[in-house]
């Protein structure tokens, strides 16, 4: 048997009793450590479930699947991922392989940033496409995550921006040499994203297209969800651009069309003056409307 | 020794309009660096007796022990046209004085690179051609590559010793010689010429104009006819006893020239120039080329060879030559030389032919400045350049590095064309990779010293204005072979140099001693620097590899390894050649790749270029730089692409620019553009890095049929798509007939006609074939034409001497690829051999990956 585990989003203890007794039980056990990380770390983790736990890179779940599955018809394997196993990134293909090898897989759910994000106040019935902000690199700048913000914005949903994390990744010489030289893990910041929109923004700005959000549509950039000392910070995008919501990980949220129960949420973690551009549209709702092109 | 100072040549460095730059070029042997001589000894740098033996320009021991010119050099010299010659001047001039920057080149194919540097920096070329052997492989190939630059040529007929002495020529042939010499020079001129000559006008060589020299560099003499009009012209005008002006004179030079070529014949009888050879008295007249021309010269080599002392003598008294007191007791080939010297010097003939024919900076610089300079055609680097501006901003053209006495270091040499370089400025220096507004391959240091370079000596001198050429101090360690230097912020580069040579032949070399690595190491960047062509590598495997344009290429270059630059004993393999991988049919299916997380797939297909595509990417007819629509018509027209997808060309590759082509045939996939330069880099590290045997590919076409995409930017990033783009098009090419090249030479031999049964054995035992065979015209020689895999040149030249009893002399270039018929899957072929000695050789697992590597199901 193949179980997938959700770790949750804060620290060792926010596993599941179903996911601890299942981790306790199984032969081997896999800690995914590429798509995200646990605020604890690898020790804090064996201690906590006092067993030994297998650190599975990118290499391994990617190109040597069969060694995570090896016996898993005998013997029970789990694979430990942070938040939940089907949340922001989906292990499909590992169950693809299991159940085509025959192996039968159980999932123990979790909290993910794709529901914890609910504790900023915003509504998660009201939220569009998920996207991801990725690094920009000196000749490669993707702008596809505005265009799909800005769909969902014309929706009135919000956009969950999920921030690029960086861990063993290689560079582009040394993946072309072969080389497992590995750079140094980088985590984007809330302020990073909104830079990187911001510099979007002025671009299409000046190739005189109409916006689909402004330096002053309202965002809540969260850090560290789940955890302690978790952040909610709701600004305007261009106050996002230069705050520091301190140590990984942020995701950064777009707002959409609010709801004035969503708005009174806000004010609990906003910065002064975030909130002045609000339009009331009707009884329902507040909208935060981009600057027209006229205001530039 | 010296007769000028620095001081006076940098006073003449700021009159531009009185400089010529120039080189010489010729086919190996035609006696170039000979030549070269008497102007240096016009210049008054070496003494005048010792011109014609001294070889000044040959620097190193083994190009004096070979005879052999390897490295091209620089010097400058200073002329004094007299004031009546000013006239035949139709550019503008600045007084009399002339400085000639000359550089003598390397006429041995393997060197052609020496040439190329040598002709950038340079806007004029002496071409010499032995009038015996006529118009040879690699003259064509140097002219070629003049002409290609915007340089232009003038003719010296070399070598005229020999052929009234050894081949005993009548006057009536030796003219129909230089005749048919000329026409297949002007031949090459217009085949690689623009249309009407392009901005530089028509530049045909013609003896009437006075752009063809005549005479003997080994003797020292030489003319054009230019001085035997002045000489008819003298004699009338002593007659008439007037006193023309200067341009008078140039005027009646000018036309008395137009009748001594051609159809023209002299009536000694009416003393009257005719157009046709019916004299007055039934007689048959000669032309005037041979009647008041050769016929002189005949008579003296007559007169003097034969001993005829008396005729000799009223002769020179006839010609008012006086010969110097030690000179009147030779005899025979000493005198012939020493009265010739006298007679028809060939430093003043040849320097008036220079300094009146070639262009200077200022007028070569305005139509050479777009093949320059890559940034656009009006910022201020190009306007500097555009008109010789002093005062604009620095662009300076490093051409090539010249080791200088300290070990390891070296002169940085090259022309400046806009600006002025001086000792202690601080300069922008940008290697080949540089890219405007950014910081790759560029640094701004100082330069610690300006020096001029004349042959083996070099004098400092504290600035040089644009137009001229120079050596620069303390800038070796920040280029490796060329580059840019300028004081502008926004420069673009300047273009680099196309190579008419590729490095083909390789050799893998590693320390006796192992504790001797870090010298070797060192030794190869110092090797690198020195040679503008020659690449050492490191391979994948650890191997020291070096590879140059040929065997004697490559001989030169370890030597110099080892005793100069690495000073260790070296350990050298045997020569191999470089392959290229291609395909000879479409793939056989839809290739699909997965990306390592399974939510992206590539699907491609390869197919083999159309014949001549590759070599138009060579030459530089298609390039990833050319404007879009200009090039998607010159692909539809040409190879009948589709107009749609002719538009669509991602890239080229290896390095940007290579022979193989990145097309996106897909219709409407979404986000593509953002995966764009991940499957480009996949496709830069697949055709440097073929599936067979690593080797690069070549004419090989690739399309994107369809992409399926993650919906997210950060599930598709290059650490996904760059490795499944290499995967894919490796399955591309396994499932399209892969198959292996390799470069072929164009071989010339000249041999008398008894070996040639000699040369066709030796040839088909190396896989050569002969396709054309004929008589050097006037001659006993024969000339021999044949292909020859470069992989079986080895040891050909020492082979084909000892079945010829030494006779035949083959000049190898390469020519083209070829394939190597035989499919490398079958262990029962040839290249099936060659890519499994190449994988061992380069220490990757034995035999061709499986498709199923490559190839996933849906």
């Amino acid at each position: 048997m193949l179980y997938l585990v959700g770790l949750g989003l804060g620290d060792a203890k926010d596993i599941t009793v179903k996911g601890l007794e299942v981790v306790k039980r199984c032969s081997r056990v896999y800690l995914e450590a590429y798509t995200s990380v646990l605020t604890a770390g690898k020790d804090a983790l064996e201690e906590f479930y006092g067993r030994e736990l297998i650190l599975a890179d990118r290499d391994l779940v990617e190109l040597k699947a069969e060694e995570i599955l090896k016996e898993a018809d005998t013997s029970d394997v789990a694979f430990l991922v942070v938040g939940d196993p089907f949340g922001a990134t989906t292990h499909s293909d590992l169950v693809l392989r299991a159940v085509h090898a025959g192996i039968s897989y159980r999932v123990v759910h979790n909290a993910s940033i794709m529901n914890a994000v609910g504790c900023c106040g915003l509504q998660l019935y009201s939220f569009g496409e998920t996207v991801s902000i990725v690094f920009w690199a000196d000749d490669w700048r993707p702008e596809s995550f505005y265009d799909k913000i800005k769909k969902n914005r014309s929706m009135g949903l919000h956009s969950l921006c999920l921030l690029d994390i960086k861990v063993k990744e290689q560079s582009i010489e040394n993946l072309m040499r072969g080389r497992k030289v590995y750079e140094p893990p980088r985590f984007m910041s809330v302020s990073q994203a909104a830079q990187q929109l911001l510099e979007i923004i002025q671009k299409r700005r000046e190739e005189g297209e109409e916006l689909g959000l402004s330096e002053d549509t309202v965002c809540v950039g969260v850090a560290r969800v789940g955890a302690e000392d978790q952040v909610i910070r709701t600004a305007t995008l261009r106050q996002l651009g230069s705050c520091d919501l301190g140590p990984p990980l942020h995701s950064l949220i777009v707002t959409g069309r609010l709801h004035p129960l969503e708005v009174d949420m806000l004010r609990l973690s906003a910065a002064p003056d975030a909130l002045t551009h609000l339009e009331v549209g009707d009884s329902s709702t507040h909208t935060c409307p981009p600057t027209t092109l006229l205001d530039a | 020794m010296v007769n000028f100072t620095v001081d006076q040549i940098r006073a003449i460095m700021d009159k531009k309009a009185n400089i010529r730059n120039m080189s010489v070029i010729a086919h190996v042997d035609h006696g170039k660096s000979t030549l070269t001589d008497s102007l240096v000894s016009k210049a008054g740098i070496i003494a005048s007796s010792r011109a014609g033996e001294t070889r000044f320009t040959d620097t190193r021991k083994d190009e004096q022990e070979r005879c052999i010119t390897i490295k091209s050099t620089a010097i400058s010299l200073f002329y004094e046209l007299s004031e009546n010659d000013t006239a035949f001047i139709k550019q503008g001039i600045n007084g009399n004085g002339f400085l000639i920057n000359l550089i003598d080149s390397p006429g041995h194919v393997d060197f052609s690179s020496e040439v190329t540097a040598a002709l950038r920096v340079t806007d004029g070329a002496l071409v010499v051609v032995d009038c015996v052997s006529g118009v040879c492989v690699q003259t064509e190939t140097v002219l070629r590559q003049a002409i290609a630059e915007r340089i232009k040529p003038v003719l010296m007929m070399n070598k005229m010793d020999r052929a009234l002495l050894e081949l005993q020529l009548e006057p009536e042939r030796l003219y129909q010689t230089f005749q048919r010499i000329i026409e297949s020079v002007n031949v090459i001129i217009s085949t690689y010429g623009e249309e009407d000559g392009g901005p530089m006008g028509l530049i045909f060589i013609d003896p009437v104009v006075g752009t063809v020299g005549f005479g003997s560099g080994l003797h020292g003499w030489a003319f054009t006819l230019k001085q035997f009009a002045e000489r008819f012209i003298a004699k009338y005008a002593a007659k008439g006893n007037t006193q023309l002006s200067s341009e008078e004179r140039c005027k009646k030079v000018e036309a008395m020239m137009k009748k001594l070529w051609g159809d023209r014949f002299f009536d000694p009888e009416t003393n009257k120039f005719t157009k046709t050879n019916a004299g007055s008295k039934n007689t048959q007249l000669s032309r005037t080329f041979v009647h008041l021309i050769l016929d002189p010269i005949y008579k003296m080599f007559d007169a003097i060879m034969n001993f005829k002392k008396e005729e000799a003598a009223t002769m020179l008294e006839k010609l008012e030559i006086k010969l110097d007191n030690e000179d009147k007791d030779k005899e025979g080939k000493p005198l012939l030389k020493a009265v010739m010297r006298r007679w028809l010097p060939a430093g003043e003939a040849l320097l008036q032919m220079i300094a009146i024919h070639l262009p200077s900076p200022v007028t070569a610089q305005r139509y050479r400045c777009e093949l320059l300079y890559e940034g656009p055609g009006d910022d201020e680097a190009a306007m500097g350049i555009k008109n010789c501006d002093s005062n604009a901003p620095l662009m300076m053209y490093i051409s090539k590095m010249v080791p200088t006495t300290d070990k390891g270091r070296f002169y940085a040499f090259g022309r400046v064309f806009s600006g002025t370089v001086s000792t202690g400025l601080k300069v922008r220096i940008m290697g080949p990779n540089y890219t405007p507004g950014k910081k790759e391959d560029l640094y701004t240091k100082q330069i610690q010293r300006t020096i001029l370079m004349m042959g083996r000596y070099t004098e400092p001198i504290e600035d040089v204005p644009c137009g001229n050429i120079v050596g620069l101090v303390g800038v070796d360690q920040y280029l490796i072979k060329t580059g840019t230097i300028t004081t502008y912020e926004q420069a673009h580069n300047m273009r680099v140099m196309k190579f008419s040579v590729s490095p083909v032949v390789r050799v893998a070399v590693e320390a006796k001693n192992p504790a001797d690595l870090p010298k070797l190491v060192e030794g190869l960047k110092r090797l690198a620097k020195s040679d503008p062509m020659v690449q050492c590598i490191i391979e994948e495997s650890g191997e020291h590899i070096v590879a140059g344009a040929g065997e004697l290429h490559l001989e030169i270059c370890l030597k110099d390894l080892e005793e100069d630059h690495a000073c260790i004993p070296l350990k050298k393999s045997d020569p191999v050649v470089s392959y290229r991988e291609t395909v000879s049919e479409e793939s056989s299916q839809m290739c699909l790749s997965k990306s390592p997380n399974k939510h992206n797939r590539l699907f491609m297909k390869a197919r083999p270029f159309p014949d001549g595509l590759a070599e138009d990417i060579e030459k530089g007819d298609v390039t990833p730089r050319q404007e879009l629509k200009a090039r998607a018509r010159y692909l539809v027209d040409k190879y009948e692409w589709d107009a749609g997808e002719a538009r669509k060309i991602w890239c080229f590759g290896p390095d940007g620019t290579g022979p193989n082509l990145l097309v996106d045939v897909t219709k409407g996939v979404q986000y593509l553009n953002e995966i764009k330069d991940s499957v480009v880099a996949g496709f830069q590290w697949a055709s440097k890095e073929g599936v067979l045997c690593e080797e690069n590919m070549r004419a090989i076409r690739y399309d994107v049929h369809d992409v399926s995409l993650h919906t997210d930017a950060i599930h598709r990033g290059g650490g996904q798509i760059i490795p499944t783009a290499r995967r894919v098009l490796y399955a591309c090419q396994l499932t399209a007939e892969p198959r292996l090249m390799e470069p072929v030479y164009l071989v010339e031999i000249q041999c008398p006609e008894a070996v040639v049964g000699g040369i066709y054995g030796v040839l088909n035992r190396r896989r050569g074939h002969v396709f054309e065979e004929c008589q050097v015209m006037g001659t006993p020689m024969f000339i021999v034409k044949a292909f020859l895999p470069v992989n079986e040149s080895f040891g050909f030249t020492a082979d084909l001497r000892s079945n010829t009893g030494g006779q035949a002399f083959p000049q190898c270039v390469f020519d083209h690829w070829q394939i190597l018929p035989g499919d490398p899957k079958d262990p029962t072929t040839k290249p099936f051999l060659v890519v499994g000695e190449i994988r061992k050789r380069k220490g990757i697992k034995e035999g061709i990956p499986m498709l199923d590597n490559f190839l996933d199901k849906m």
